[in-house]
């Protein structure tokens, strides 16, 4: 009877719990079950100091003793879902450290039914916890609870019933969470604790079901991943596609939580100072990642990336002079990443850790300031990837502070020099960082990609991430910009490959041009000492302007500048357009191509061309000279996008015909308008067809001859002694469209243009085909495309 | 995740529950990548009873990509350049703020949201938001000019060819 009595209860126990266990193979009334002890709503737990804690806590005790602190509930109440919360009031009760909650460590019940139970005898009952956290008087008191309850139902059948009661009991953790609210447990068992609760809180998350945003497919929670710092949920697989092709890409900027808003709402909430830009942290660190998971390959390339594009964004950066190293000099500044942790970003302090405690870090950007001696720590880098020790200025090893060091005059291979040339005809380098950026299409809002500065394409000035398009309109206060209305201006973008060339921000804006010549400075380092009194002319003309030296060091004829500067008064006297001089109005050179002319002003009476010559300018600001350009000449009126009045010159006519054909390397495809620009047909240089390789000097000398015979088509100034005829002139589709808009204006007889017979012949011509879209004929090696859309 | 996959669980989606004012469809059922999308203009909105296409190409990196979204109807709208080739300035879609969890839907519903409310703030068209701002009525009526000149009946959907090549070539720097 006995014997079926048990086994009935063992039965029906095994079908209500089917997890239970029998711990020892010889006694199979002998059964073990695990309770989780998951609180209905999280608790707090809270681990008293290592200091104070001395024998085992009574929790009753304990929190007598402590007064369960108003304190430590202080600490709850304003206690959030994070971990690692500090008490604030750190002074009187130093260290609480409390943590919210949602699962203990479960706790194993052992009950054993006797060969008398249950008429006789009670089971057996014994109550643990891995580890210990549970106090021992509370276990002894769920013990005796056993027999208690064997008693209280008349000696029967008590199996359920007890562990139904445990159960219950764990809701509230036993009764152990006092009346501040929280639960406080002896701070040895603090990591087992807290691991118990990840593991147990990632075991229901895997048992949830969840819509990944990416895929827009439900996933089961183990197939997904929880944001970290934000919480989101996606699934694995898309996170791994989606972040391993940002990488791969090198769009550091992309890995951050794929939630809309999520990134930018945080980041706005962690800045409401505005003032204090601390860095909020929205990207994913590298250890994330590793659990999403993302292979170490690609993680160690986030690293490194974040790592050099950091190094890449500060211009004080120096690299190594080993050609087969280049790594980066030891900074302060910038850590180098150990393993696949990102070193805390220092740079916050910038400005308050001031420029002198940033020994091995020579400012190189404060090169064109003369250096009144040579301090050891200003001018010893050392690599940080080969331990190289050298010379931050002359880039040669170390010399010792008191050898004085000269400016290397190493040549540039014709391909690097290719390649500055390029990047200054086409790019427009970030404000911030001075990475140079080339616009492949779009309006002038630019994003820089290496430190998501937002800038002005135009003119390299900063804008308001808030607001970027203000620049291009009128600022509440009336003010304009000069770059009002000239948001879409080089809409198809800057480069050979779109058909003209653009200065970007550079020309004729000194902050960016100064900026840029630091870098090239990485090449060409230029030493300005004090002392060096042979230099100094040369400075006073290119102060800041490597490439002019470079220039010179490769045989750029001396008489070349000369020749610049003869040109103001040249261009005076070279016949101008009939007409034109009415039409000359003062010139802002505040782009490189771009001439503004304020259209409805009245003409005033002389014509007056401004020339920039390399003398007149001194400061970085005169780039444009010993490179052929001229900012000079006039425009008519031209309607841009929306009504600007804003028109891109012509090319530099000029320097073009002092040396037409090979060896001149007179900058192309950009330049100030040129001096008979009355009729220049706006974006000249076209060179669509043969652009190619943007680095190719030939091409650049290509689209000055194209340019320049556009022009002179226009014009038909006959004061050309280009031989080069067969070039028909590449127009930029966009371009085209000026030039019809400004040749009607000229039909129109508006304006004060007079343009003699052949010109008026050539136009109507012109005109005529391209209103018949034939206008092919004129231009054989690229269509205008845009005619018939244009009118 | 292949982009086809989503896009069309996303063509499924808008298909069984169309979004209001909005209808879809493919110029071609061998590319799923590529939608015409007519949108009528909210009654609430001065571009009513106007009908507008708007062709919606998707990257084949999407979502990790945003969609490029053109106006193939001409549209007189500070937000939209004036062009037979509209495009859009939606901060919604530029490449820093696109978000792959940001659904077609949405997108669709943010251009039909700028066309009750239009933005002068943050204008493309500078002169238009001008207007907008400063001469509501000539505005309304130049708006609705351009609604019965090139809004009226079938939707046209040119064959743009720019919106192929558009996704292509950031890498130098982005612009919006």
């Amino acid at each position: 009877m006995a014997e079926t009595e048990r086994d009935t209860e063992l039965q029906t126990l095994e079908a209500i719990f089917p997890e239970i266990q029998t711990p020892k193979p010889d006694d199979p009334y002998t059964i073990a079950l695990e309770l989780p002890v998951a609180p209905s709503k999280p608790v707090i737990v809270y681990f008293p100091t290592a200091s104070n804690d001395g024998p085992p806590p009574d929790p009753t005790a304990g929190r007598a003793a402590n007064g369960v602190n108003p304190q430590a509930g202080l600490a709850i109440a304003t206690g959030r879902q994070g971990q690692g919360h500090q008490n604030p009031n750190q002074q009187e009760q130093p260290q609480v450290d409390s943590h919210e909650l949602a699962h203990l460590p479960s706790l194993r019940l052992e009950l054993s039914f006797g060969p008398r139970y249950p008429g006789e005898e009670p089971p057996k009952v014994a109550i643990s916890t891995n580890p210990p956290w549970l106090p021992a008087e509370t276990i002894k008191r769920l013990q005796d609870d056993g027999p208690r309850l064997w008693e209280d139902i008349g000696r029967d059948m008590v199996g359920f019933s007890y562990i139904d009661h445990v159960q219950q009991a764990a809701e509230d953790i036993f009764g152990l969470v006092g009346d501040g609210g929280a639960l406080e447990v002896d701070p040895r068992h603090k990591i087992a604790i807290l691991d118990y609760d990840i593991q147990a809180r990632r075991a229901t998350f895997e048992k949830e079901t969840f819509e990944c945003g990416v895929c827009l497919d439900p996933k089961k929670g183990a197939f997904c991943h929880k944001m970290m710092d934000c919480g989101h949920v996606f699934c694995v697989e898309c996170l791994q596609d989606f972040y391993n092709s940002a990488i791969k890409e090198g769009n550091l900027a992309a890995v951050k939580c794929p939630a809309p808003n999520c990134a930018k709402e945080r980041e706005k909430s962690r800045s409401p100072s505005g003032r204090k830009r601390k860095k909020p942290k929205v990207f994913i660190s590298p250890s994330e990642l590793l659990q999403i998971p993302i292979d170490e390959e690609t993680v160690r390339r986030y690293v490194t990336l974040k790592y050099k594009t950091e190094l890449e964004s500060d211009k004080n950066t120096i690299y190594c002079p080993r050609q087969w190293c280049n790594g980066a000099a030891r900074s302060k500044k910038h850590k180098r990443p150990t393993g696949l942790e990102l070193p805390e970003a220092s740079d916050d302090e910038e400005g308050s850790a001031s420029e002198d405690d940033d020994s091995e870090e020579t400012p190189e950007g404060e090169v064109g300031k003369s250096k009144p001696y040579n301090k050891t720590e200003d001018l010893l880098a050392i690599c940080d990837t080969c331990s190289f020790a050298f010379c931050s200025r002359c880039m040669q090893s170390w010399h010792g502070e008191f050898v004085g060091c000269r400016r290397a005059k190493e040549e540039l291979t014709a391909e690097e020099l290719a390649s500055i040339e390029y990047m200054k005809a086409h790019t427009t380098p970030c404000p911030t960082c001075a990475a140079p950026a080339q616009k492949t299409h779009g309006c002038n809002h630019m994003i820089c990609y290496r430190c998501q500065t937002h800038f002005c394409y135009l003119c390299s000035a900063w804008l308001d991430p808030g607001n970027p398009y203000q620049h291009f309109n009128t600022a509440p206060d009336g003010r304009v910009t000069t770059c009002f209305m000239r948001l879409w201006e080089l809409e198809l973008g800057d480069g050979a490959e779109v058909g003209y060339g653009f200065a970007g921000g550079r020309a004729g804006q000194p902050a960016p041009a100064v900026v840029f010549d630091e870098r090239v400075e990485q090449f060409i380092p230029e030493i300005e000492e004090a002392t060096d009194g042979e230099d100094e002319g040369d400075h006073n003309d290119h102060r800041g302007r490597p490439a002019a030296a470079a220039a010179e060091a490769r045989g750029q004829p001396q008489q070349q500048q000369q020749q610049q500067q003869q040109q103001p008064p040249q261009q005076q006297q070279q016949p101008l357009p009939a007409g034109a001089p009415a039409q000359e109005v003062g010139i802002a050179r505040e782009g490189p191509l771009v001439l503004r002319i304020a259209a409805n002003n009245p003409p005033p009476a002389p014509a007056v061309a401004v020339a920039v010559a390399p003398v007149n300018n001194p400061g970085g600001a005169n780039r444009g000279g010993p490179r052929g350009r001229q900012g000079a000449g006039a425009g008519v009126p031209a309607r841009g996008r929306g009504g600007a009045a804003v028109h891109r010159g012509g090319h530099q006519h000029q320097a073009q015909q002092q040396q037409p054909g090979a060896g001149r390397r007179g900058r192309g495809g950009r330049g100030g308008g040129g001096n008979a620009a009355a009729f220049g047909p706006g974006r000249g240089g076209g060179a669509r067809a043969a652009a190619a390789a943007g680095h190719n000097q030939n091409h650049r000398q290509n689209n000055n001859n194209q340019a320049q015979q556009q022009q002179r088509r226009n014009n038909n100034n006959n004061n050309n002694n280009n031989n080069n005829q067969n070039h028909a002139g590449g127009n930029g589709g966009a371009g085209a469209e000026h030039d019809m808009v400004e040749m009607l204006e000229m039909l129109d007889g508006n304006g004060n243009e007079e343009m003699d017979p052949r010109q008026e012949e050539w136009v109507r011509e012109f005109v005529r085909l391209a209103l018949n879209d034939e206008e092919d004929e004129f231009d054989e090696e690229d269509g205008i495309r845009d005619f018939g859309v244009a009118f | 995740m292949s982009s086809s996959k989503r896009i069309t669980k996303e063509l499924t989606d808008c298909t069984t529950t169309p979004p209001p004012n909005i209808s879809i469809t493919l110029p071609s059922d061998s590319n799923i990548s590529l939608w015409h999308i007519t949108l009528s203009a909210p009654a609430e909105s001065v571009y009513y009873p106007g009908k507008f296409g708007i062709i919606v190409q998707f990257p084949l990196e999407y979502p990790f990509k945003p969609p490029q979204i053109t106006f193939a109807t001409r549209i007189y709208h500070p937000n939209i350049t004036n062009e037979t080739n509209g495009s859009i300035c939606l901060s919604l879609l530029k490449t820093d703020n696109w978000k792959p969890s940001t659904k077609i839907v949405t997108v669709l519903e943010a251009i039909r949201q700028l066309l009750v409310e239009p933005q002068p703030d943050d204008p493309l068209e500078t002169r238009i938001a001008e207007q907008y701002k400063n001469e509501r009525k000539e505005f309304e009526k130049e708006a609705r000019a351009y609604v019965s000149k090139y809004a009226k009946g079938q939707v046209k959907f040119n064959v743009v060819d720019g919106a192929g090549a558009a996704g292509e070539g950031q890498q130098a720097g982005r612009a919006s």
